[in-house]
């Protein structure tokens, strides 16, 4: 419980702060760190913990940046669930690897994001954005899975030594 | 144990390699659809309203081009009356949702009836990102925080709609 609490403000802290340092030179792209947490919970933890924790990240940021409720904060949520919800069933399957899962989980994000979009601004024309994020967000869901894999594989050395 | 991991690995790389070169060409291809398109209407919405505020009609009187309110902006008094058109610098002005130290910021919008197109050349967002698209000859422009939006229309939406 003390570790997920810990995970969560670590999450919190890494989207903050990739929202104010934008490291993609696209505007309103991002790399999409606070996933790794998401990531790193579903394989540790259960899913059930991960999409609590996506969800309050995404609260608490919305929160602390004053943008809940606003039409960026109902793309945001409608991302993050998605892509957890998806990355949940993905894992399940077994089909594919973390860093699968998490490519899998950014490109729902996307899709998330404009369907959410869609009713936003009551019209299909964000459709036309799609490929672009999906061009960006296919390298950096592969990105965050490796690091996601990296850290879970430290953790279960880690955990193997205490127990 | 360890041999399906690997195959899980190598079937990550492929998924991922795949579908990246797939959203390349659909973003390739998209940008090529924007550039070619004969717009002959861009509309200029507000909020999620299904009317457009303004229409630019660039095919009015064999390319002459004209500007068509259909309605004022719904906002308190004190902001005065949007939209604002300027027939001589070529703009629209629109108020937008965004807020700073909580008053509406302007949208400000150039058109262009020879190159029948339309930028967004003045906004206050976080990221800027419908100003920075540049110059549209067909691709929507939308100002999310804003809450502003420039759809275009091409003859054949005109042929289908009589």
């Amino acid at each position: 419980m003390t570790l997920l609490a810990n995970l969560l403000a670590i999450a919190i802290v890494l989207n903050i702060i990739e929202s104010a340092f934008p490291i993609i030179p696209v505007p309103g792209a991002k790399l999409g760190f606070a996933n790794i947490v998401t990531l790193v919970v579903l394989y540790i933890y259960s899913f059930k913990d991960s999409s609590i924790l996506t969800i309050l990240r995404v609260l608490l940021v919305a929160l602390l940046s004053g943008k809940l409720l606003g039409p960026v904060f109902y793309m945001s949520i409608a991302g993050a669930v998605t892509a957890t919800l998806v990355m949940g069933i993905m894992k399940k399957t077994n089909f594919f690897g973390m860093i699968g899962v998490s490519v899998i989980g950014s490109i729902f994000h996307c899709i998330g994001q404009i369907v959410a979009g869609i009713f936003v601004i009551g019209s299909t024309a964000i459709i036309w954005y799609l490929p672009i994020m999906l061009f960006l967000s296919i390298p950096s869901g592969a990105l965050t899975g490796i690091i996601a894999k990296r850290f879970v594989a430290t953790w279960q050395t880690w955990h193997n030594e205490i127990s | 144990m360890k041999i399906t991991k690997n195959k899980q690995t190598n079937r990550d790389i492929v998924l991922s390699i795949l579908l990246f070169i797939i959203a390349g060409i659909a973003y390739v291809f998209i940008q090529i659809l924007s550039t070619e398109s004969d717009a002959t209407k861009a509309h200029i919405y507000y909020g999620n309203l299904s009317t457009p505020i303004v229409t630019i009609d660039f095919a009015h009187n064999n390319g002459e081009g004209r500007i068509i309110v259909n309605y004022n902006q719904e906002v308190r008094s004190q902001y005065g009356n949007y939209p604002i058109i300027s027939e001589e610098k070529q703009t629209i002005t629109l108020l937008g949702d965004y807020e700073i130290e909580g008053i509406r910021q302007i949208v400000v919008i150039k058109y262009d009836y020879t190159k029948k197109s339309v930028e967004i050349i003045e906004e206050q967002s976080p990221n800027n990102i419908c100003s920075r698209e540049g110059e549209s000859r067909g691709k929507p422009l939308i100002c999310l925080p804003n809450r502003i939006r420039v759809e275009f229309e091409t003859s054949e939406d005109v042929d289908f709609t009589i």
